[in-house]
């Protein structure tokens, strides 16, 4: 029964209510959490909740909302980088194990370690935050902010929990070495150490 | 009872294992790996403060009071709502 596009009728609004207005506070923190931005993310909830109810005849009863608005969430947030011509990364990358080891010995030995221990770094990591590429921004905000599992934010992302993993690896990677300029600004580190062979992570 | 655990294989399933995505057998192994290891130690210790630190990151502020309505006039606006 395809109603067109007449309104939708009163039923249906009351399980849009209960099912999925009642999850806009975390769709606004998911937002937040994207955008950095609190008028952006107000825009996107509205430009979430308009595609929701647009295709909320697709909404299967007894799933997940607040996932399924999660879902909307990012892609209406993908498509407005796209608007803005933001160079939209696809490029999920491999984590390597020497790499990945090369890295934290480097983080540890330069002090950035310290930096985590001392100072309230939520500022600076949420800036941090801010500026990683797509994908890797949405991985990152989904499990390390939102605490959700691998498997949840696959979900979300509509992808395998091997992109999700990969991504994580990659996203993280990038935000620490954001932390270690950070803690190298900060005198935290010992400006740069003079580089040893092979340190090239 | 569990395979052994070298540093290689700690290191590259660190993350998984901090975040709890290993099964409960790896979960142990790379466990004991950790805390017995003075290499990998403080690898990891920086890795689980980085996570925590990342998880205060979660946006605090409320949804501002507004929204909600401004969310219901824009579904009116576009005749979705009666
Ligand atoms: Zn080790």
């Amino acid at each position: 029964m395809e109603s067109g596009s007449q309104p939708v009728p009163s039923p249906v609004r009351e399980d849009f209510d209960r099912e999925v207005l009642a999850w806009m506070d975390d769709v606004y923190r998911f937002a937040m959490s994207l955008t950095r931005d609190a008028s952006k993310a107000e825009d996107l909830v509205q430009e979430t909740y308009l595609r929701a109810f647009r295709s909320w005849q697709t909404f299967q009863p007894g799933s997940d909302a607040r996932r399924w608005l999660f879902t909307i969430a990012r892609n209406a947030f993908l498509r407005g980088l796209e608007r803005e011509r933001h160079h939209v990364s696809l490029d999920d990358g491999d984590p390597d194990a020497l790499g990945a080891i090369q890295h934290y010995a480097g983080l540890v030995t330069d002090g950035t370690d310290q930096l985590l221990s001392r100072v309230d770094l939520a500022p600076a990591l949420t800036d941090a935050i801010g500026r990683l590429n797509e994908p890797f921004r949405s991985a990152v905000v989904l499990v390390d902010v939102e605490g959700q599992s691998y498997e949840e934010a696959a979900a979300v992302l509509e992808v395998p929990i091997g992109t999700v993993r990969s991504r994580l690896f990659r996203g993280r990677r990038q935000l620490q070495e954001m932390l270690a300029e950070y803690a190298r600004d900060a005198g935290f580190a010992a400006a740069r150490a003079p580089e040893r062979g092979g340190d090239d992570a | 009872m569990h395979k052994g655990v070298d540093c290689r294989l700690a290191m590259t399933q660190l993350w998984d294992f901090l975040d709890q995505e290993l099964t409960e057998e790896n979960m142990v192994a790379v466990r004991i790996h950790l805390e017995q290891c003075s290499a990998c130690h403080p690898h990891a210790a920086f890795a689980q403060q980085f996570l925590t630190a990342l998880s205060r990151c979660r946006c605090a502020d409320p949804m501002p009071e507004t929204l909600r309505t401004r969310v219901l006039d824009t579904l009116r606006n576009a005749g979705l709502m009666s």
